[in-house]
């Protein structure tokens, strides 16, 4: 996953990437919908494949293929902001692409669906995201 | 040409007048503007609600009446048990007022001689408030929309704008606070500083509400933003069940 890294340094990276999991913390990640469905409050990391990256409203979806217990893959659904959201906090629709291994924290979905809403996501790729905070 | 040519000179003699007269004064905050009209004061420019998702910031609650409550006392449980019901916009039906007052997208504000319009990023919605002309005491029930009918005029620095023939079954956030059709909307906006613009908004609706319900919200100036598209229907994965339930989108979604 080759991000622009721009003219940040890796703790200014550190610190925007901070900053944008508040961002996303302090707001359910839907603003088209509301928020029943989340169980608020706790958070939850997963590690896995990209499967799918859809890039579209009213919702940015990631598909993401986590191992399970049984040796077999679990698909999960995360479930983003808008595309103007994302846009705004730095994404495009080539920052995640089917095969990267990522780690993503999300607010899991309360009636155990394999699901969440999005707060936040780091690459295991190696090359940090870029990703820059709204203003 | 030489007509065509003292028109250009003409236009760029009025551009260059309306410059002038929006150049910032002594103690004034500079123009956000993108086009403000120099004879109004100037709330122009791009802007963003903050704070929380609920109607209120601090979540207060209209006092609600008869059906209305026992609406939302439905909404309350199931909410709380995770469930959304009744969200029009898991549909991608509009927002409509006065729930885009909170959406949390940005929108522009133009100001143009007689008018005052409201480009919003959210359902690319459109505001088209015309300057002093009185609300009438009611229009055509059969013509309420998402948006209604707005009515504006200045009060010193302040926009006060009143708004009706709302339709009835919209929310106004998603905790699914419902309001009525007779439900009528004044607005004060004003521009508090350079970067803040704030609106005091008073629902009544006597079918819905006791006594009327004032909420104050503020809004960020963000002059580097531009409005996006927005485009509901091109990947709605939360539309609602046959209960009128939002579904989750997950793949493997386990409430169906």
């Amino acid at each position: 996953m080759r991000m622009s890294c721009g003219t940040y340094r890796i703790p200014a990276v550190i610190a925007v990437c901070l900053a944008i999991c508040a961002v996303f913390a302090a707001r359910p990640a839907t603003a088209h919908h509301s928020f029943a469905m989340y169980d608020r409050g706790k958070l939850i990391t997963i590690e896995g494949v990209v499967k799918e990256f859809q890039w579209a409203n009213p919702h940015v979806w990631i598909e993401v293929l986590v191992p399970n217990a049984k040796g077999a893959q679990d698909e999960w659904s995360v479930e983003c902001t808008s595309v103007n959201f994302m846009t705004r906090h730095g994404f495009t629709r080539h920052t995640l692409k089917p095969g990267d291994k990522i780690s993503i924290t999300l607010t899991p979905l309360k009636d155990g669906s394999l699901g969440g809403s999005f707060k936040s996501v780091k690459s295991l790729n190696g090359a940090p995201l870029a990703l820059e905070s709204e203003d | 040409m030489r007509f065509l040519r003292v028109i250009a000179v003409g236009t760029l003699a009025a551009f260059a007048a309306v410059a002038v007269n929006a150049a910032p004064q002594p103690g004034k905050p500079a123009l956000t503007a993108t086009y403000a009209d120099a004879t109004q004061p100037d709330i122009s420019g791009l802007w963003v609600v903050t704070g929380a998702m609920f109607f209120s910031p601090d979540h207060a609650l209209p006092k609600l009446k008869g059906q209305y409550k026992a609406l939302y006392d439905k909404r309350t449980k199931a909410f709380n048990a995770g469930i959304a019901i009744d969200d029009p916009t898991a549909d991608c039906l509009p927002a409509g007022l006065p729930h885009l007052f909170i959406v949390p997208y940005p929108f522009e504000i133009m100001q143009t001689p007689g008018r005052v319009t409201m480009l919003y990023e959210y359902d690319s919605a459109v505001r088209r408030v015309p300057l002093g002309v009185t609300a009438p005491a009611s229009l055509d029930p059969d013509e309420a929309g998402y948006y209604g009918s707005s009515y504006g005029h200045w009060e010193g620095d302040t926009l006060v704008i009143d708004t009706i023939n709302l339709r009835g079954g919209t929310q106004l956030d998603f905790s699914g606070l419902p309001h009525s059709d007779a439900l009528r909307i004044s607005e004060r906006l004003h521009r508090k500083d350079a970067t803040t613009l704030e609106d005091r908004i008073t629902l009544t609706d006597p079918k819905a509400y006791e006594e009327p319900f004032t909420v104050t919200r503020l809004y960020r100036a963000r002059p580097k933003w531009k409005i996006a598209e927005y485009v509901c229907e091109e990947n709605n994965r939360n539309r609602t069940d046959a209960q009128g339930r939002t579904r989750s989108g997950a793949s493997k979604a386990k409430q169906e």
